[in-house]
């Protein structure tokens, strides 16, 4: 059978076994990485996988299972396990249907551009981003190259059989000039000609460079201008935790808080998987609901949560195309540009510190937002309007929704951004944010 | 499974690679959910397929394949050849694998309760009574329990590593785990958080161990406690009793992390970071003469337990720092050929489509001779700090911070009020430098280690007996 008829096979006999609702998800994926640092390849790795999703609810019963693309034998098989499971788990506390289509999709977000995984033009790709850091005065080079092409076919008992292709390059380029001093950059796209490694690399040795010779950093509140990897990593965990599943559990800031002033005026973000080419554009979620921009943050204002069909009706409204099946999560968060250049943003700060990256984000409380992250990759302080000298060894330890409500302004140029510490790729402006908290070690 | 991986590995040789390791991996896994007292979905999943690694000209190649037919591991072996052959046109200093011998051997870690004789129904049900106790137990303090979520993992792996210099390893381990973060809410008071997890191999007679419904009882019981009568932490310099749960977290983050060779390399230097350790550090004194932190893979019934690497070195405790000195790096095959010693069996994959790369098991600080009362009767004003929720350290493992969750004020030797939040930021050397008591007692928490690209979470403990630091600075509460 060929995977469209298996994934309805699938579904059909879910459905013939007892299961109300049935989702199947065939998964082909090819993807690439080449791992480089020291200014030479590390490993290349190449990954092939066929993989089955399936999902099915008997109402408020609920089991889910990935497999290997067995033969029907073996899968029907594996239905009957699952449909056994659900029906010895204790009801849920909801049950909502799978959406009912069938639906129409944006044909321009079912097939993207073709993608080449040749492995002579993906060393080239990296070689030009080594050369490209070196070239600004990089003394040593790392970073990762992904390049992937992916097919999904996806049936459910909502009467969805869809399938979309699609293929993502990303690279993450960090250049050194000394032990302590680094710069970091990325360069993501749906498509090869949006893609530019050379770029990721140029920036990258021009931070490194800049952030020559650290001094120790001093604790304190200042105003901060944040680059495009550590904002879109704070905008991110307000895309993630926008997610009514991690609302209900806690794990989010956002609890209670729709239709309130959550951030600045000047703060809009939202959630689009629609932009063509896009790295995170898709046609539809896990269950075949169409993909659609939805808008977490207006003017400061939360105005809703994301949803799969069962937080939707917790929450009566409509799902928001966003499932995940067990737990809804964003997929291509944009945040509304500015008006200012980044030398306008910056010429405005008298005494403050420009942030060019950031890593390890945890939380001590996710309700209530409180959490710290370390400041990597180009530090800067900034007396009257210019980049006076470069620091190190400092942490931001502060509250995000503080940090939301503290944003000053945000810059016309925007970036994409998605590395090892962004999961979701985040299109995000420079962003200045008055008195953040730097704290550093005592001793 | 035998004759794929052996053919796998003929078949790269045959193409021209220098070195050839195949790896077969399954991982049948069942995680149950229970969010806010119901069950959210039960899941499994299996993951199974083989992972080929090959040296061309010096440069590693890996390419992994869940299609388990010879014309896909050849493809595989082609494709992660290819690569390889493609990227050492940029590689300056050719990879090779060291000499260390290599194992021949199976191991199966037994249930004595198999997590099949088990069923759904009742792990869910201990789960919700786990729950129900909670909630019943905050209760009693007027204090809401509005999110909890809890889930039990139980999985298999199964791993045959075939190479082409002689490695044939073949395990079987079973792991169970448990995380929960759970929310208390007063409206006067606000809220607190809690989240951990537990975690062995074995049987399900590990769940049975922990005692589930006692300690969660017992962990909301102490959470709303917190919640309702934490008080201000004091600021400034003192003397601070760190308790297990931290210990071993520091063990992890400031000696296991930066003790990697690849990261001293910069084999991680763009994603998880690099280390202040250079490959010269071998000797360099980072803490006190009471120091000593060790990585032991054979601990039975641990989570992070192995007897051979996946690259078929038998695993053995590691000292990586001995009477406060550095003592030895963890290494894998490709690393100890670097640095010109033997590989001590560092080499773990999270699973079959990821390659092996140097990773810790079970890290931490050896205990001594003081008793937790000796400990204290010695300061005269400090802070104990038993459990925490945030921390983070920076990508050299130089600079971290621990916010404290469960926390007592310190007074002529006695353990008084709670407070709440004490902030220890601190550099390594200066946290292990002012240790001046290590307890007798030792215990072990679990863990899932984050390293790799793309991102290999792997089970790990944490762990060591409660420490006392002279003379610390507590930072202010923002």
């Amino acid at each position: 059978m060929r995977k469209d008829e298996i994934s309805s096979y699938i579904v059909d006999l879910a459905l013939k076994k007892g299961a109300t609702d049935a989702v199947t998800k065939i998964h082909d994926r090819q993807h690439i990485m080449i791992r480089f640092s020291n200014n030479e390849v590390t490993v290349s790795k190449f990954y092939d996988e066929l993989t089955v999703d399936i999902f099915l609810m008997i109402k408020r019963r609920r089991a889910a299972t990935t497999v290997p693309f067995y033969s029907a034998r073996r899968l029907e098989r594996t239905i009957e396990k699952l449909i056994k499971i659900a029906r010895m788990t204790p009801p849920s506390e909801l049950y909502a249907p799978l959406p009912e289509g069938p639906f129409s999709y944006d044909p321009r977000l079912l097939k993207g551009p073709k993608i080449s995984l040749s492995p002579d033009r993906l060393v080239g790709y990296v070689e030009e981003a080594i050369n490209a850091a070196l070239k600004e005065g990089a003394k040593k080079v790392a970073g990762t190259l992904n390049v992937a092409v992916e097919k999904t076919v996806l049936t459910t008992s909502g009467n969805v059989h869809a399938s979309q292709e699609r293929g993502t390059l990303d690279i993450s380029v960090r250049a050194f000039t000394s032990d302590i001093s680094s710069g970091h950059s990325v360069s993501i796209s749906g498509s090869e000609d949006e893609f530019n490694s050379s770029e990721a690399g140029r920036i990258a040795g021009e931070i490194a460079v800049a952030a020559s010779n650290p001094k120790s950093g001093e604790s304190g509140r200042f105003t901060a201008l944040l680059g495009p990897l550590i904002f879109a990593d704070l905008i991110s965990q307000v895309g993630i935790l926008s997610s009514a599943f991690l609302v209900d559990i806690g794990q989010s800031f956002l609890v209670d808080k729709v239709g309130t002033q959550v951030a600045c005026e000047k703060l809009s973000l939202t959630d689009d998987p629609t932009i063509a080419d896009s790295y995170g554009a898709r046609a539809f979620d896990d269950e075949g609901f169409p993909t659609r921009r939805n808008v977490i943050i207006e003017k400061g204002v939360l105005k809703g949560y994301l949803h799969n069909s069962i937080t939707a009706k917790k929450y009566d409204v409509e799902t928001t195309g966003n499932a995940g099946l067990i737990s809804p999560h964003p997929w291509n968060l944009v945040v509304e540009s500015g008006e200012k250049s980044f030398d306008g943003l910056l010429a405005e700060i008298d005494r403050g510190i420009y942030v060019t990256n950031d890593w390890y984000l945890r939380y001590q409380n996710y309700r209530r937002g409180d959490f710290s992250t370390i400041p990597r990759d180009g530090i800067f302080l900034i007396r009257d309007g210019f980049i006076e000298s470069s620091v190190r060894e400092l942490r931001i330890s502060d509250n995000m929704l503080r940090i939301l409500k503290n944003i000053r302004d945000l810059s016309r140029t925007r970036r994409w951004i998605k590395w090892w510490e962004v999961n979701v790729p985040t299109l995000t402006p420079y962003a200045v944010i008055e008195d953040l908290n730097f704290t550093k070690s005592t001793m | 499974m035998e004759d794929l991986a052996a053919f796998t590995v003929d078949y790269a040789r045959g193409l021209g690679a220098e070195y050839a390791e195949a790896r077969f991996q399954r991982d049948i896994q069942e995680t149950v959910i229970l969010k806010n007292g119901f069950p959210e979905a039960v899941v499994l999943e299996e993951k199974k397929g083989i992972g080929v690694r090959v040296l061309v000209d010096g440069a590693l190649g890996f390419a992994s394949t869940n299609n388990l037919t010879r014309k896909d591991v050849k493809n595989a072996s082609g494709r992660a050849f290819k690569m390889a052959r493609a990227s050492s046109r940029i590689m300056h200093e050719k990879v090779s694998m060291d000499d260390s011998s290599l194992g021949n051997i199976k191991v199966e870690v037994n249930q004595r309760i198999g997590f099949d004789s088990v069923d759904i129904r009742s792990k869910i049900g201990l789960l919700k009574e786990t729950y129900k106790l909670a909630v019943g137990e905050a209760a009693e303090r007027n204090v809401k329990i509005p999110a909890c979520s809890m889930t039990i993992d139980t999985w298999m792996t199964e791993k045959l590593v075939v190479s082409s210099d002689g490695a044939y390893i073949y395990s079987i381990i079973p792991r169970a785990a448990f995380s929960i973060l759970m929310t208390a809410f007063h409206p006067q008071k606000g809220s607190a958080q809690r989240f951990f997890d537990l975690g062995g191999s074995g049987g399900w007679e590990i769940v049975e161990e922990w005692r589930l419904q006692s300690l969660i009882k017992k962990e909301a019981e102490t959470l709303s406690e917190i919640l309702l009568s934490a008080g201000k932490s004091p600021s400034g310099k003192t003397d601070v009793i760190l308790g297990p749960e931290l210990i071993g977290l520091i063990c992890h983050e400031s000696s296991g992390h930066p003790g990697e060779a690849d990261r001293i390399l910069g084999r991680e230097a763009a994603q998880a970071g690099e280390t202040y350790l250079k490959k010269n550090s071998i000797g360099l004194r980072v803490g006190s003469p009471l120091v000593n932190v060790v990585d032991d893979p054979t601990l039975d019934g641990s989570f992070g337990f192995y007897l051979y690497d996946d690259e078929g070195v038998k695993a053995r405790k590691r000292m990586l720092i001995k009477e406060g000195v550095i003592n030895e790096f963890l290494h894998n095959r490709e690393t100890a050929s670097v640095f010109g010693v033997k590989s001590n069996g560092s080499a773990r994959a999270s699973a079959f489509d990821r390659e092996p790369i140097v990773r810790m098991a079970n890290t931490y600080l050896e205990p001594r001779d003081y008793s937790v009362d000796e400990l204290l009767e010695d300061v005269k004003e400090g802070v104990y700090i038993k459990s925490f929720m945030e921390w983070n350290i920076d990508d050299r493992r130089f600079n971290q911070r621990y916010v404290g969750l469960e926390a007592y004020r310190i007074l002529n030797g006695e353990i008084k009020e709670r407070i709440r939040n004490p902030i220890l930021e601190v550099t390594t050397t200066g946290l292990w430098s002012s240790v001046d008591a290590v307890g007798r007692d030792l215990e072990f928490q679990a863990a899932y280690c984050g390293k790799g690209d793309p991102m290999q979470g792997i089970p790990v403990w944490t762990g060591g007996p409660h420490v006392r630091l002279r003379g610390v600075i507590l930072e202010d509460d923002k």
